[in-house]
């Protein structure tokens, strides 16, 4: 029977926090703890921990973890579909491999992700699976080498378990633009799991494994987070490596991950952070264990956050946004304050122009990124009497509708004449977005706002408005013209579906403090009591 | 299989634009920003000064441009949607940004490393080679490429 309507729950602003009663930021055997039983409300527990605790304790082994994740994958797929492509005989055969290393080797064999399932979105390059950018114009292409990030997860032992659904080459808030396939939410399968990363969330959020990566142009990492109750992580622009990401838009794209937990989200942004040769934008900037920075909770003192400074963005919480997203918001806020921190209101002016800027300078790289899928080097190929005919039937065939159309527009953009009046306008606009955010995180240490301006619209609500869907993204896109980090976490729900609808925090730093938006993020997420973010499908035996 | 759907779907090269289109009033003016702070223009598409007035976009060149063949379907389907997003992403006209630096990026990530300027090899040539649709050894084919026009 699904739980009761979380949002009926006493908000945490009406409750003490009873300090002896606090419970332990300890690990959740994986076997101990069937995922019917995490619908106890109680904080999220680190998978990738207790993964860790039951290899080394000899109580499981990595083929029995991985045999259980693909079982529950099997089990949810018809209804969620977060999968193009899942790799099972190579996921088993590796997870075989992995144990036969400790059983010779010991501990010594575990990276700090062995045995851990991750999915990767399909717009990231592997070698030994299809990558399609979920676009039949790259149907059946599979890439000679690994993206940095999925080579990095790779190396520390992760198992990476299929390839996940997306919005074609990352242009779309729902996921329904794939050329393969729609994806559901896993909290209500007549709603979108968000987009462009849809897969990767929703796959995180129905336990199909442990954590995925996904990318961030606009949005598309911590929308889907919110939309399906998990962690979503944007590092700071140049943090992670961008080599083997299919370019989107490349002065805003990065790769991005999720979690059922911060702990975990930690984990993996330490594993494919860093400098990179094959990505000159990536930064040299050193990559902290950034999961070792995240104290248990009974070593918290009673106000943790003492004295953080937090700005909630007056713009995200006005007009044209849900009034139970609004409420989840400055009941998260409510929370935070009873944590130590002093929380104010900071108006952004500039955001609301972030949108169409946004939109200027990611159609018109886009327009230029996407001119490498020509039919000729990769991809489905059309035949034609001459090469502009071939260029033209292949693109036209293998490109989708939201693809062509941004194509369309930022050739517009581009062109001569009228460059000044839009291109270099919206850059224009980006210094403007820029500093206004440097000035408001000279005065808070974070600012805080929702990620989406409601919770996971219904499948077909959007698709034939244009504007409409981009409208949802005034909440995210003026971070990624600033390049600055942030992080969603789960905070609370809105009515909707069999057993309500998450929203997500999203806290925004200034450059390269990933780790202190964790270790709030950690505070937050490990105090919020009477939530659980796990949804009804995957608890069902 | 691949030239039979090529050959039903008709190109759309030098047709003529589409007749204009009635946009429906008041569709995108909440999404407009406040623009209290940065101008004191009234919050409608008037250009700034000296951006004159903008072409509407030419469909069947912006495609020939990107080379996209369009349908007939496509290009009436695409036109109204594109000209809306266009109109709306003229709001940007009437802000003044008169004395602001244009960013080309978002300057987080501190200079650029270069790598040293030494080849090296890349081991899995064959994989690119596999992935090349026609190939000829050591030719990718390609149609004749100077058009009869």
């Amino acid at each position: 029977m699904p739980p009761p309507l979380q949002a009926h729950r006493l908000l945490i602003s009406h409750r003490r926090l009873p300090t002896p009663a606090r419970r332990r930021f300890t690990a959740v055997s994986s076997v101990q703890s069937p995922p019917a039983k995490t619908l106890a409300p109680g904080p999220a527990a680190s998978s990738v921990l207790s993964i860790r605790e039951s290899l080394l304790s000899g109580e499981r082994t990595a083929a029995e973890i991985t045999a259980e994740y693909l079982s529950r994958l099997h089990r949810t797929e018809p209804s969620v579909r977060s999968f193009i492509h899942v790799a099972e005989a190579a996921a088993q055969r590796e997870a075989e491999e992995l144990d036969r290393r400790i059983a010779s080797e010991g501990k010594d064999a575990l990276g700090p992700l062995a045995g851990v399932l991750v999915g990767v979105k399909d717009n990231l390059c592997t070698a030994n699976m299809p990558s399609t950018g979920g676009s039949r114009i790259l149907e059946g292409y599979q890439p000679a080498y690994d993206a940095t990030a999925v080579r990095l997860l790779r190396e520390a032992g992760a198992i990476v378990v299929g390839k996940t659904n997306l919005d074609e080459f990352g242009m779309g808030s729902t996921t329904e633009g794939s050329a393969f396939q729609v994806t559901k939410n896993p909290w209500d399968d007549s709603r979108v799991p968000g987009g462009s990363s849809g897969g990767s969330a929703s796959a995180v959020s129905a336990r199909q494994c442990v954590v995925s990566l996904g990318s961030d142009t606009g949005g598309s990492v911590r929308q889907p987070a919110s939309f399906c109750g998990v962690v979503g992580l944007k590092p700071t622009y140049g943090r992670v490596s961008r080599f083997g990401l299919m370019a989107y838009a490349s002065s805003l794209d990065v790769v991005g991950c999720f979690g059922s937990s911060v702990f975990d989200t930690a984990t993996i942004l330490s594993v494919v952070s860093g400098h990179d040769k094959m990505d000159s934008t990536s930064s040299s900037q050193d990559v902290p264990d950034y999961a070792s920075e995240l104290v248990s909770l009974d070593s918290l003192e009673s106000k943790p956050l003492n004295g953080l400074r937090i700005g909630i963005i007056q713009e995200t919480l006005g007009e044209g946004v849900d009034i139970g997203v609004a409420s989840s918001i400055k009941a998260a806020a409510s929370h935070l304050e009873q944590l130590g921190s002093v929380v104010e209101e900071v108006s952004l002016p500039s955001f609301s122009l972030g949108l169409p800027a946004y939109y200027i300078l990611a159609s018109s790289e886009a327009s230029s990124n996407l001119s490498r899928y020509d039919g000729i080097r990769y991809g489905r190929q059309i035949s034609a009497d001459d090469l502009n005919e071939l260029y033209g039937e292949s693109r036209a065939n293998g490109l989708g509708h939201e693809v062509k159309m941004r194509i369309l527009m930022g050739t517009y953009a581009l062109s001569a004449g009228y460059y000044d009046a839009y291109y270099k306008r919206a850059q224009q606009v980006r210094t403007l977005v820029k500093e206004s955010f440097k000035g408001a995180l000279e005065r808070f240490d974070i600012l805080v706002s929702p990620a989406a301006p409601s919770a996971a619209y219904k499948i077909g609500e959007k698709i034939n408005d244009p504007l409409a869907m981009y409208a949802g993204d005034i909440m995210t896109v003026n971070v990624n013209l600033a390049g600055l980090p942030a992080l969603v976490v789960p905070c609370g729900f809105v009515e909707g579906g069999p057993a309500g609808l998450p929203i997500g925090l999203q806290m925004i730093g200034s450059p390269f403090s990933e780790g202190n938006l964790l270790r709030v993020g950690h505070i937050f997420e490990q105090t919020l009591q009477n939530f659980s973010f796990v949804p009804p499908l995957s608890s069902e035996r | 299989m691949l030239a039979a759907a090529a050959s039903a779907v008709p190109r759309l090269r030098l047709a003529a634009p589409p007749p204009p289109l009635r946009q429906a009033p008041g569709r995108i003016k909440w999404l407009l920003p406040r623009r209290r702070s940065l101008s004191s223009s009234v919050p409608n598409v008037t250009p700034a000064a000296g951006a004159g007035a903008l072409e509407p976009p030419d469909l069947p060149r912006l495609a020939n441009a990107a080379r996209i063949s369009l349908s007939p379907q496509e290009a009436e389907e695409f036109a109204p949607k594109i000209r809306q997003v266009v109109e709306w992403f003229g709001q940007l006209q009437a802000v003044d940004l008169e004395s602001i630096e244009p960013s080309l990026r978002a300057g987080t990530a501190a200079g650029s490393s270069l790598r040293e300027d030494k080849p090296e090899t890349f081991a899995k040539r064959d994989a690119i080679v596999d992935a090349i649709p026609s190939y000829d050894d050591p030719y990718i084919k390609v149609p004749r490429v100077l058009n009869k026009e």
